[in-house]
């Protein structure tokens, strides 16, 4: 049987500052080495100086995953050398003194498969490296640090994945409870990232690393499975060992036995004590976080009344249902729950589309009401939502301006109705003994009016006039 | 007795050139001291730790380095820091 | 002018208007340049001092708010940064680093007035006892000139001791401030740890070394840690003392207080002159109306290999930094492959820090923790525990502060073991965090002999106390020089 484990590092992106510093936590915005410090440069005589926030952050997310939450955590230093590395040792976590990393053993459901987490640890993320230079002699290494002291967590889970979709379907997951729980955008770059190991009936346990992105994650188990089933196949043993995906040509090499050499000394960081985290402080946390994704759609199904799968699509996505949350009333939630994920999800499905969207919660609680009190078709609304999430202005300039609303005047409309029953009139006889020809003609007059006829009204008006 | 290779062995680990011909046995001499340890009797010692609270942390907040710090390492001139090639 | 006043005096002179700041560190200006081409304890000399005390002369005529330093003149140990200002740990990995930011020290000291006179010489990153490891030659005793100083601040010891300062920042791994200060008869005192902010300390081993003054007098010392004590958030690890004023009743004395005499600190190896004072001063408290009681502390046996095995260790780690990528010398890395840079690079480091690298890499590494480190730990930690039971019955320890009398440059450096064991009587106070201060208190064959007193965690303030007491029934010759 293929066994895949996985550990997952995601940055705390919604934090102001670094972890052990004050310097920012989005590193993205800067020029190279300008987010940084004497702290998070490593200066002799620095000492770090830890976040409480991220602590509390790291915590939410363990109770997220329904891991233990230790009484007191410990952070440890790991050694080993690399430009990356300004002090040429992380700091991170570590259970060698009991379970003191943030986060103990947990579980996350897969559709019906339940995937355990080992643990969860709190660390620093390295600065960034750019290797330049073609020929072998003038090669060099740029390293820029302005990412160096980024607070990150990983998630360690057990190798209870069986393949690449599995893993690809809890990504997914995990990606978007960490989005609901406000700790992180999965969307920026780097914000996620994951290795993998990859171990196959009969063979040893094969560490993937270097991976850039989720998508290419898929592709390097993928690979290496096939990899480990060919070795497999012609009696080749298959060593313990660290690969590295190569991005380009799209496979897993083999880093030599450069692991071999290392040895971490991992021990306690002693310019931190042990931090206690009380239970108060945990209850307080947990009523602190946001509800999760799946209590949302249990809430959505049954006090709306929202199809399940529409509840799916709007609880799993925090932008969707940030928006239903703020716009929804018992009496529009099934109209607003529809309009986010039949009309709004193509218009703003790339981050840079969701950032420069000038739509408001407001707007969409304006549309879904005047669809329910027949002021503007549903068509229409399409229209003037696209209108809205470029200009950001209110519905009823969007309307008139674009002329978007329903013809509810009752003459005017009694007109086109009188027209139109001149004009079909085998149609009439026929709904004069079939009641389902009336939704023919309603059409018609839809079709002459564009789709602003108010649809209640035109019926009403039809089988006034067709007795 | 450590030996030879085994002093190679850290030096190459903590990136320390061993051209001094006298370390091995000063560094041997030392370590063999240490071996008085195994006499202490300690192996069922409880560890101990002094603990703060939660609060006593860092507030969360975005506070700039007040100068622009890599103009003043003074070595290394530029934007990016550069290091050698890796294997 | 008389340059051999305390703090406290010269503070008193100087906001009385009696003495003018100028004139003092104009003449200790003079001093450094006269004899510490002979002593060798500054590195570096600060060329603005003179500027600074005239200008805070200019404040007190004036009327202005003061410091409480006045303009006291202060050598800082090369280890603590100063901004703008060269911090070389005496080592050549770090000749040209230039401190961007001050140490929580500095920043209190400088909002006090004080003038930093210059930085002043330890062994390379505080690992030795002697300075005889500095990259830039070592310190003289100036009891003796062919004789060590002590370490590893020795600097420190040597600038108060010679009337090149008033006071001197040191700091205190397993002895750096008390053994220096033994050996050249000043007061040396390492407080409790967390008392002092180490943010700006160059960490050698931080999980057991702390700041710690240099001074002339018990008093000067615990003015001294008025100012510069205190909760600092760029330091996890300080604590609060609630602004606690340890100048205040020093003079209380110490009737009815218990003390304990460390049988392990005066047995085997003791010098027999050591043994003889630590005798004298244990019947001179009795005569203050201290009860004295011999104890045992069991751990003391293993505390030297246990301090050297975790100093090792996080010594090993802290400076790793030193890599040459982000700050150092001029060393191109062109045409380099890393590690063979890192290690081209590291040969800066002297043949003392290279050896605690090699030990620093092994004791910790997977296969040796169990042996050596994680049973020095658990020595710390039994030691810990030990000393604790030990101050349920007893207010204080006493020791002699070194075993033996300084020694001479060359005598010891090639005998590490040796070396190891004269720190025997001083590493259990930072093994287990106590508060401990050497007091000056004889002369034998024309060389100092100190005495240590040790006081529970936070006890401070009774330390400094019963020290003062002690330090009031002597009277010791003038250092000649």
């Amino acid at each position: 049987m293929t066994k895949i484990g996985l550990e997952i590092h995601c940055q705390l992106t919604n934090l102001e500052s670094k972890l052990f510093c004050s310097c920012k936590a989005n590193y993205r915005e800067f020029e190279p080495n300008v987010n940084i410090c004497p702290i998070c440069m490593g200066l002799p005589g620095s000492l770090p100086r830890l976040n409480q926030k991220a602590v509390e952050k790291a915590t939410m997310i363990a109770m997220a995953l329904n891991c233990s939450t230790p009484e007191k955590i410990m952070f440890f230093r790991k050694n080993y050398f690399y430009p990356d590395l300004p002090k040429n040792f992380q700091i991170t976590q570590l259970n060698i003194y009991g379970d003191t990393s943030v986060g103990g053993r947990g579980t996350l459901m897969v559709g019906d498969k339940e995937i355990r987490i080992t643990r969860i640890q709190l660390e620093e993320d390295p600065g960034r490296l750019i290797y330049e230079g073609s020929s072998e002699k003038n090669q060099i290494t740029l390293v820029d640090y302005n990412r160096a002291g980024t607070p990150l967590v990983e998630i360690v889970t057990e190798p209870d994945f069986e393949n690449p979709k599995e893993v690809r379907e809890f990504l997914n997951i995990l990606s978007d409870l960490l989005e609901n729980l406000g700790v992180s955008d999965p969307s920026l770059e780097g914000a996620m990232r994951a290795d993998a190991n990859v171990s196959i009936e009969g063979g040893n346990k094969v560490e993937i690393k270097n991976i850039g992105s989720f998508h290419d994650l898929e592709k390097a188990v993928h690979f290496e499975i096939t990899r480990q089933q060919s070795l497999h196949s012609r009696d080749i043993p298959i060593i313990q060992e660290t690969r590295h995906w190569d991005d380009k040509r799209k496979i897993t090499i083999s880093s030599r036995s450069k692991e071999e050499d290392l040895d971490y000394r991992y021990f306690l960081e002693g310019d931190i004590p042990s931090i206690r985290i009380a239970d108060n402080i945990k209850e307080k946390l947990k009523s602190e976080m946001p509800e999760s994704i799946s209590s949302k759609k249990q809430r959505y199904v049954s006090k709306y009344n929202i199809p399940p799968q529409v509840a799916d699509v709007l609880s799993s996505d925090k932008f969707y249902s940030d928006l239903f949350e703020d716009a929804h009333t018992v009496e529009n939630a099934k109209e607003v729950a529809n309009i986010i994920t039949t009309d709004l999800m193509g218009l703003v499905d790339t981050r840079e589309k969701r950032e420069s969207s000038k739509l408001k919660s407001s707007h969409l609680k304006d549309i879904a009401n005047s669809i329910q009190s027949g002021k503007i078709a549903r068509n229409s609304a399409k229209n003037a939502l696209y209108e809205i999430i470029k200009t950001g202005k209110s519905l009823s300039s969007v309307i008139s301006e674009m002329d978007l609303g329903n013809v509810s005047d009752e003459s005017e409309l009694s007109k086109i109705i009188e027209s139109v029953i001149s004009e079909e009139n085998q149609a009439v006889e026929q709904a004069k003994s079939n009641p389902q020809t009336i939704n023919y003609l309603v059409g018609k007059v839809m079709q002459r009016t564009k789709g602003k006829a108010d649809p209640k009204l035109t019926l009403d008006l039809l089988k006034k006039k067709i007795p | 007795m450590v030996s030879h290779e085994e002093i190679q062995h850290v030096a190459k680990l903590m990136k320390i050139e061993l051209d001094d011909p006298t370390i091995y046995e000063r560094v041997d001499k030392m370590i063999s001291y240490f071996d008085i340890l195994d006499s202490a009797g300690v192996e069922s010692e409880e560890m101990s730790f002094t603990e703060i609270p939660l609060s006593e942390l860092r507030e969360d907040k975005y506070i700039p380095f007040n100068e622009k710090l890599i103009e003043k390492l003074n070595y290394y001139k530029g934007t990016y820091v550069r290091a050698p090639k890796m294997i | 002018m008389n340059l051999k006043i305390s703090a406290l005096e010269f503070t008193r002179q100087v906001k009385s208007g009696n003495l003018s700041a100028e004139d003092f560190i104009a003449k200790t200006m003079e001093r450094i340049q006269n004899i510490d081409g002979n002593l060798h304890a500054f590195l570096s000399l600060n060329d603005k001092a003179v500027d600074q005390a005239r200008d805070i002369d200019k404040k007190i005529k004036s009327g202005e708010k003061v410091g409480e330093c006045f303009g006291m003149p202060i050598s800082i140990k090369d280890n603590i940064c100063i901004k703008d200002t060269k911090t070389t740990c005496a080592s050549k990995m770090l000749e040209n680093f230039i401190a961007p930011y001050d140490a929580t020290v500095i920043t209190k000291l400088k909002q006090q007035d004080a003038i930093f006179v210059g930085k002043v010489n330890l062994d390379e990153f505080a690992m030795g006892l002697s300075t005889e490891f500095s990259a830039y030659g070592p310190s003289k005793n100036p009891w003796n000139t062919d004789y060590v100083p002590g370490g590893s601040s020795g600097g420190s010891a040597v600038s108060v001791s010679a009337f090149e300062c008033v006071t001197s920042l040191g700091s205190d791994t397993g002895g750096s401030v008390r053994n220096p200060a033994s050996f050249c008869s000043t007061v040396g005192y390492k407080p409790t740890y967390g008392l002092i902010s180490r943010y700006g300390l160059i960490s050698y081993a931080n999980s057991i070394e702390q700041i710690g003054p240099l001074t002339r007098t018990v008093e000067d010392a615990a003015f001294m840690l008025n100012l510069i004590t205190g909760l600092d958030p760029n330091d996890n690890t300080t604590v609060n003392n609630r602004d606690e004023d340890y100048l205040k009743d020093i003079n209380s004395g110490i009737e009815g207080k218990k003390i304990g005499i460390i049988k392990e600190m005066i047995g085997e190896g003791i010098d027999p002159s050591v043994l003889s004072a630590t005798k004298n001063a244990i019947s001179k408290l009795e005569g203050l109306g201290a009860t004295c009681e011999e104890i045992s502390l069991d751990m003391v046996k293993y505390s030297v290999a246990a301090y050297y095995t975790i100093t090792a260790t996080e010594a090993g780690s802290n400076l790793a930094r030193y890599d040459n990528l982000r700050y150092g010398y001029d060393f191109s890395v062109e045409g380099f492959e890393f590690n063979s840079y890192i290690k081209k690079a590291r040969k800066k480091l002297g043949p003392e820090v290279t050896r605690r690298m090699i030990l620093g890499g092994f004791v910790p590494s997977a296969g040796h923790a169990g042996k050596y480190f994680l049973k020095a730990l658990k020595v710390k930690n039994k030691l810990t525990r030990e000393i604790n039971d030990v101050f349920k019955k007893f207010d204080l320890l006493i020791s002699p502060t070194v075993p033996v009398l300084p020694f001479k440059i060359g005598e010891k450096i090639n005998d590490p073991v040796a070396l190891f064991l004269i720190d025997i009587n001083t590493v259990t106070a930072n093994l287990t965090g106590k508060p401990a201060i050497s007091i000056p208190y004889a002369i034998s064959n024309g060389l100092p002999i100190g005495i240590q007193l040790i006081a529970n965690s936070m006890d401070d303030k009774l330390l400094l106390q019963a020290a003062y007491a002690l330090e009031k029934t002597v009277v010791l010759p003038e250092v000649p020089i």
